[in-house]
């Protein structure tokens, strides 16, 4: 048999050999899906075709892919954010959620300011409730010795039953004969669509967003401060980084873009607040975050990708009758071997010699 | 193999790491019931040559020979069979698992036999005098207990030959007299022992035989009963030859750049010191010592109290308040990977680290005024390879340290301190260094902590030695009588008064 050894690379892996692990970790993750299909009794060549038509096959799912992939883009960028200062901020989903409640409180509560007011004031709210709730947790870690993922992630539940207790009790619409949502929002309140297609101008929020992130961490000062802390907290240290502040800092701004996407999501896509908006975009957006090795461009990609994933999905339990929680699986296996492969960035296998 | 006599002999080793030789022409008898203590400063070689004989490393020359045989140890498995056990400073232990769980773990079978398993441990624990109780959870274990479990894995492997990585670092005293009891009930059985420290005491008080390394050769081989004192120890370690010629031309101290007024902590007592513009203050003594904790305290790391440090006329949490980038502070680390540089950044972000403040336009930061700046340092100091974009860990050690000091020089600062400033560079590199620094004293006062004695005398104007936390004396380099006692001082033997010797 032949023996391996891993040994360190002395050069890092180039871009054409990074696309090379990544094609074979993704190609890898569907040759495991499809075995599933198989051993589940669905063709797996017919079931991977539905997968990827009912995706990006038509101009209906491609819009759809489209629609889904908008907040996870966001909340993916937000946790981008700090996960680059290695802070674990497992809380996009809640900070999504006050995202959306911020932005309803507005809508609700002045419907009839003009559009160009109402809409900026409801981004704003959305932008600092979910800011908040990306400060708490930073706050307890930095003063408190608090574990970060484990308070995002309890946050996370506090958030969404906040939400119910809002749209169940005293936001509920009158008229929507006990279904849990608020009234719909005024026209003002409402993000429109970009022209006749089904894709609102979230889209272009997106492309802004990314771009300015982008630019943060290329040319800012903090976003130098924010790359050299997270590689090496010690030397953080040693050349004086306001550490604290910075860790500050990432959750706000991962809390405020999660915040951003709650509001896209509630006044765009189902234009009120209303519990079915919670569907796990958040936690979507860290697989896609750790696929695109932060960085914003691939971020858009991985986005995409896993939106695609979800609609997709829907096509196969229609046609297939194969269970939803079949998409859970592929997005798992998807991180895991894109994750394995991320081995060969600086390691390689070579025969043992004897 | 109970009769004494050598186990392993070591012929001629070298071993070089790029241009830096950790080990040159290293010869050693290894013998069974006996301890073999091998004494060296940081970065003299020792864990080089322990890596080799381990099977981690391989030798670019020179031969092992076990039993009278020549081996290759190309692997830590052939390492393990031929009977070499190590005991690292970080243990290498499950702390879910139980003691005789980890002492098992990965020697083969299928069928655990539990009741066989904790008689054994416990069997053998017994022989070798310790206290371990086999069914207990590793994470319960204090460290001392836990060092025991490492021992009970190799002596259950029944290794003949045990190399203890600086064994007593994680040990509170009594523990460590444990140890030794340990260590001689071994060699009466017919182990052979490797014993690395730099605690001069211990070594005096286990070993049969003293190899001593500096700057990766043997420079002495001696029965322990020939060495009268710790002194005589410290006296080879560092070493007293100048080695190097450099021109320390006379300058006259200026104002005060630093001042260390009785400085407290769990480790430090009552430290003094005042450090003028234009003079070197060598900081000298055996490695722990209290060197660490001052430099991090003046350095930032470590909050002093109130009134106790002041650096360039400003209390200590003003200055770090306040401190500009440059004409200030500049620290060059002895931790270069771990502390000076960011191992995942670039060569450009890494000379940013400390310098960006010079290359900020409002929230911008001008990467490419820097480029210029650095790419003109990178040849200037000859790093390599003179890639701003390649990143830290592609350098080597020698590299990345002339990386930090062109980074740090770079700041123009009117007070540096230098940790270990040459350590692990080839002898041209450091002669650089010192001239760097001999030239920088003009415009800056240097605090010089070094573990080379030689180097020290070379280049400071003033001289203090730490021992236990203490500056024991603080005197000019041209004090011929004071500067004779350094060892001694070094050792903790107070050259004043007899009246308390150090005791072990």
């Amino acid at each position: 048999m032949l023996r391996m050894r891993i040994t360190k690379r002395q050069e890092p892996l180039g871009i054409g050999g990074s696309c090379f692990v990544l094609l074979t970790a993704l190609s890898l993750s569907l040759l495991v899906s499809a075995v599933l299909l198989y051993l589940g009794g669905t063709s797996p060549i017919r079931g991977i075709s539905v997968l990827f038509q009912g995706a990006f096959g038509s101009r209906y799912a491609l819009e759809d892919s489209i629609l889904k992939a908008i907040p996870i883009f966001l909340c993916a960028l937000g946790v981008a954010v700090a996960f680059r200062l290695k802070i674990w901020n497992i809380g996009a989903e809640g900070q999504f959620a006050l995202g959306a409640i911020g932005a309803t409180w507005i809508a609700l509560s002045f419907p009839a300011w003009p559009k160009f007011i109402l809409l900026p004031a409801m981004i704003g709210m959305a932008m600092a409730a979910g800011g908040l709730w990306g400060l708490i947790p930073a706050l307890l870690r930095q003063k408190l010795r608090t574990n970060e993922i484990i308070v995002t992630l309890m946050m996370n539940y506090i958030a969404i039953l906040f939400l119910d207790f809002l749209v169940y009790g005293v936001w509920k619409d009158p008229t929507s004969f006990g279904f849990p949502m608020t009234p719909g929002f005024s026209e003002q309140a409402i993000v429109g669509k970009i022209g006749a297609t089904a894709v609102n101008w979230g889209l272009v929020h997106c492309l802004v967003l990314g771009t300015l992130v982008f630019f943060f961490f290329r040319f800012t000062r903090i976003g130098f401060e924010i790359k050299a802390s997270g590689d090496n907290v010690r030397a953080a240290r040693y050349a004086g980084l306001p550490y604290d502040r910075l860790v500050m800092l990432v959750m706000v701004m991962s809390g405020a873009l999660a915040g951003w996407a709650g509001f896209l999501e509630a006044s765009a896509t189902v234009n009120r607040l209303q519990p079915s908006i919670m569907v796990g975009y958040g936690y979507t957006a860290i697989v896609v975050a750790w696929l695109a090795r932060l960085h914003p461009l691939s971020i858009g990609i991985a986005a995409v990708l896993l939106a695609g994933l979800r609609v997709g999905v829907e096509s196969l339990q229609l046609d297939l009758q194969v269970p939803a929680a079949f998409g859970g699986i592929i997005e798992g296996l998807i991180l895991l071997t894109v994750l394995a492969g991320g081995l060969f960035t600086h390691y390689r296998l070579v025969p043992r010699k004897h | 193999m109970t009769a004494s006599g050598p186990l392993i002999r070591l012929e001629g080793i070298c071993k070089s790491f790029g241009t830096v030789l950790a080990n040159r022409d290293v010869s050693l008898t290894i013998e069974s019931g006996k301890v073999l203590a091998l004494l060296g400063e940081n970065g003299a070689g020792k864990s080089t040559i322990m890596s080799i004989l381990a099977g981690q490393l391989q030798p670019d020359s020179g031969a092992i020979y076990l039993d009278g045989r020549q081996v290759i140890l190309s692997s830590t498995e052939k390492a393990i069979k031929a009977g070499i056990g190590m005991v690292y400073q970080h243990f290498k232990l499950v702390s879910a698992m139980t003691v005789a769980e980890n002492i098992f773990l990965g020697r083969g079978g299928i069928w655990l036999n539990w009741s066989r398993m904790h008689r054994e441990v416990a069997a053998l624990a017994e022989q070798y005098g310790m206290k371990v109780n086999p069914a207990a959870k590793i994470g319960d274990l204090s460290m001392g207990e836990r060092q025991q479990v490492e021992i009970l894995k190799l002596l259950h492997r029944r290794s003949s030959i045990l190399i203890f990585d600086e064994p007593t670092a994680v040990l509170t005293p009594r523990e460590a007299d444990n140890l030794f009891d340990t260590m001689r009930l071994m060699t009466a059985s017919g182990k052979g022992i490797v014993f690395i420290s730099h605690k001069l005491e211990e070594v005096m008080a286990i070993a049969d035989t003293v190899a001593i390394l500096r700057r990766g050769e043997i420079v002495d081989t001696l029965a322990a009963a020939d060495v009268h004192s710790p002194a005589e120890l410290a006296e080879r370690m560092v070493g007293r030859e100048v080695l190097l010629q450099v021109e320390r031309i006379p300058q006259e101290p200026r104002q005060i750049v630093l001042k260390v007024h009785e400085l407290q902590d769990a480790v430090l007592s009552n430290v003094n010191l005042e450090l003028r513009q234009g003079e070197i203050l060598g900081l000298v003594g055996v490695a722990g010592n209290g060197q660490k904790q001052l430099v991090e305290t003046i350095c930032g790391l470590r909050r002093p109290a109130e009134n106790t440090i002041r650096i360039l006329g400003m209390e200590w949490r003003k200055f770090f308040r306040k401190a500009d980038w440059e004409r200030t502070l500049a620290y060059v680390p002895e931790d270069r990977q771990g502390l000076a540089t960011c191992q995942g950044l670039t060569l450009l972000d890494n000379f940013l680290l400390t310098t960006r403040g010079g290359f900020v336009r409002g929230p911008w930061l001008m990467r490419h005024l820097a480029e210029a700046k650095a790419l003109h340092l990178i040849e200037e100091f000859d790093i390599r390879p003179p890639d701003l974009a390649a990143f830290a860990w592609q350098l080597s050690g020698g590299n990345l340290q002339k990386m930090v000091l062109a980074r740090e020089f770079y700041r123009k600062p009117r007070l540096i301190v230098a940790e270990q400033p040459t350590q692990g560079l080839d002898i041209a590199a450091a002669e650089d260094v010192w001239n760097l620094l001999l030239k920088a004293r003009e415009a800056s006062g240097i605090l010089l902590v070094t573990g080379d004695l030689s180097e020290a005398l070379a280049l400071s104007d003033r001289i203090g030695v730490m021992y236990n936390g203490r500056i024991v004396d603080l005197f000019a380099v041209e004090d011929e009588e004071k500067v004779a006692l350094i060892p001694q001082m070094m050792a903790g033997l107070s050259t004043t008064t007899d009246r308390h010797l150090a005791t072990f």
